[in-house]
């Protein structure tokens, strides 16, 4: 699904870029679908690369695919534009990193367990990298802020069989659940929970740094309903940019879909690209680089630009509440675009969800930079 | 026993455990260069014994971070580990497996031969230092006994402590055993054994 909606975003842009008398020049698309395949992406790049003679990559979605990309944007001095979140730990000079690093995701997340729901957690995900680190942070700040991880159960990519967690959760009862499983897994957990607990008449919140929008249809009206989800990008932000850019994409796409945080964030590698080789006069790798460093762009996810430090954006962190109509409701957002930390070397434990008696100080401290959005 | 030097590498054995094709080309093609003896290993599969290979380049992505299997390949030969995620939670990981050496990949065919002599050295020192260890840990628990064997002496031969452990340590060098066996001796005779009264 989430290959279908980056492409479609990303043609957006680039018809948008050739619409518009703003550039100058006109982008010419060629497409490759690895499909998933992890040792395809090393072949499709390769083939674009020599073929295509193309400078500029936009794509991948998981992390295993960008590690295959990597290499060949490295050795011959290219650009891969990265839309996706990810879990951190790697800077690349040929990659732009667009999606949210993990202070922009699941730090915000985690901190907004801790100050409102619970400091007790139970973790369910998906058995590959971005769960193994995503879990690691959260251990980290919520055992440094005295909670503790009740458990932390793994299901393999794609694996629909979900009952003995369900089960597993009903009969502990955690406070919250954090849910880091991706696909049809997140999707027939959600279900399933959400039948559970209403036999049993329960109420468990459920967290995610992953949840988008046209997987809530998926999911079910039901079931989808109530999670708190963080993101940089949510269909109802309410600023122009993205007004204008959601009634664009409807009338392309249709009324009945919806925009989802990785079609937009392809949507703004694209625009990113167009500007910086605008700014820089050329396509050429080196100068499109140095002209994307700290070049403001108003997206509709409010403003981005690329840090030059570690290639990866400024971005706003929101947290939201799933509703019914395959929306989120924003309930906060951080006062300005956060800058990224990739390696989380940022990242101070002691400032984040202690306990009541002794969370007064930086409580203060902390609503300095946070912002309640009504 | 000879020590081998890690820098001559050619006709050890490897255990190749990887995933990627590309990675397995460019590994393969390298450790043929330097006269190595290439086995494959399945890395969804349990170790084969320890003793079928010299060193093992395993690539750490090809192993789930929860896997039951990665206890069972740290007991085995040195590990040479191929990183592809930094992330702290692999590493942690992979602190567990306690590699001797390790490369980053992409991989390329400069830096295996650096990874290969680092593990062979590192192995070399860390058996090198486990025995000094053991002997060490013998020493200190003998300390009691040495202690006891030192009054003994003091008593019998009427020296100072000093005296007694000197005569204790010149003793043991004559007839070449170990401080700590002489003193056992001491204990069980009730003094010094009769032929360390002969003069060498």
């Amino acid at each position: 699904m989430m290959s279908g909606e980056m492409r479609k975003s990303a043609l957006m842009a680039v018809d948008e870029i050739n619409l518009s008398a703003e550039f100058d020049f006109v982008f010419e698309p060629h497409l490759r679908d690895p499909g998933g395949v992890v040792a395809a992406y090393h072949t499709a790049c390769a083939d674009l690369i020599r073929e295509e003679q193309v400078d500029h990559i936009v794509g991948c979605y998981t992390s295993a695919s960008r590690k295959q990309v990597i290499p060949i944007v490295e050795r011959t001095e290219r650009l891969l534009w990265h839309p996706a979140r990810y879990e951190g730990f790697e800077s690349s000079d040929n990659v732009i990193y667009v999606g949210a690093a993990p202070n922009q995701h699941v730090v915000p997340l985690v901190r907004h367990m801790l100050d409102h729901i619970s400091h007790d957690v139970f973790c369910v995900g998906s058995n590959y990298v971005w769960t193994w680190e995503t879990n690691r942070v959260i251990r980290e700040i919520v055992t440094s802020a005295g909670g503790r991880i009740l458990a932390e159960r793994l299901l393999e990519l794609g694996e629909p069989s979900v009952d003995h967690i369900v089960k597993e959760v009903i009969e502990r009862k955690p406070p919250v659940v954090i849910n880091t499983l991706v696909g049809e897994s997140s999707y027939a957990f959600m279900r399933a929970l959400h039948e559970a607990t209403s036999r049993a008449g329960l109420t468990i919140p459920m967290l995610s740094c992953s949840l988008c929008e046209p997987e809530l249809k998926l999911i079910g009206s039901a079931a989808s309903v109530g999670c708190v989800t963080s993101s940089a990008y949510f269909e109802s932000i309410d600023r122009p940019e993205n007004l204008g850019f959601v009634a664009r994409w409807k009338a392309r796409h249709g009324t009945d879909k919806h925009v989802s945080v990785d079609g937009l964030s392809t949507y703004v590698c694209v625009m990113l690209l167009a500007r910086a080789i605008r700014r820089a006069g050329s396509a050429d790798v080196a100068a499109v680089r140095r002209a994307a460093a700290n070049h403001r762009y108003e997206s509709p996810q409010g403003p981005v630009w690329v840090d030059p430090e570690n290639n990866h954006c400024f971005l706003t962190p929101r947290l939201a509440r799933s509703v019914h109509g395959c929306q989120f409701k924003i309930f906060w957002e951080a006062d300005a675009p956060e800058r990224p930390d990739p390696y989380l070397s940022n990242l101070d434990l002691s400032t984040i969800g202690r306990r009541r008696e002794t969370s007064n100080d930086e409580t203060t401290l902390r609503s300095n930079h946070l912002r309640v959005v009504k | 026993m000879t020590r081998q030097s890690p820098f001559s590498v050619r006709g050890r054995r490897a255990l190749m455990v990887m995933r990627d094709e590309r990675d397995i080309a460019i590994v393969r093609r390298q450790l043929g260069r330097l006269g190595i003896t290439i086995c494959e290993h399945d890395p969804a599969e349990a170790p084969p014994p320890s003793e079928s290979a010299d060193v093992v380049v395993l690539d750490a992505d090809a192993i789930p971070i929860k896997s039951d299997l990665t206890g069972m390949w740290k007991a085995g030969a040195p590990i040479i580990a191929l990183i592809g995620t930094e992330t702290p939670s692999r590493l942690k990981w992979l602190l567990e497996l306690q590699p001797a050496s390790f490369l980053v990949k992409p991989l390329r065919s400069a830096g295996l031969y650096t990874a290969l002599v680092v593990a062979f050295d590192s192995v070399q020192r860390r058996t090198e230092e486990a025995n000094y260890l053991d002997r060490l840990e013998v020493r200190v628990r003998s300390r009691r006994l040495v202690f006891a064997a030192v009054l003994q002496i003091m008593q019998s031969h009427n020296l100072s402590e000093p005296d007694a452990f000197t005569l204790i340590r010149q003793t043991a060098m004559r007839h070449r055993t170990t401080i700590e066996q002489l003193s056992a001796d001491i204990i069980a005779l009730g003094g010094m054994p009769n032929r360390t009264t002969r003069s060498a």
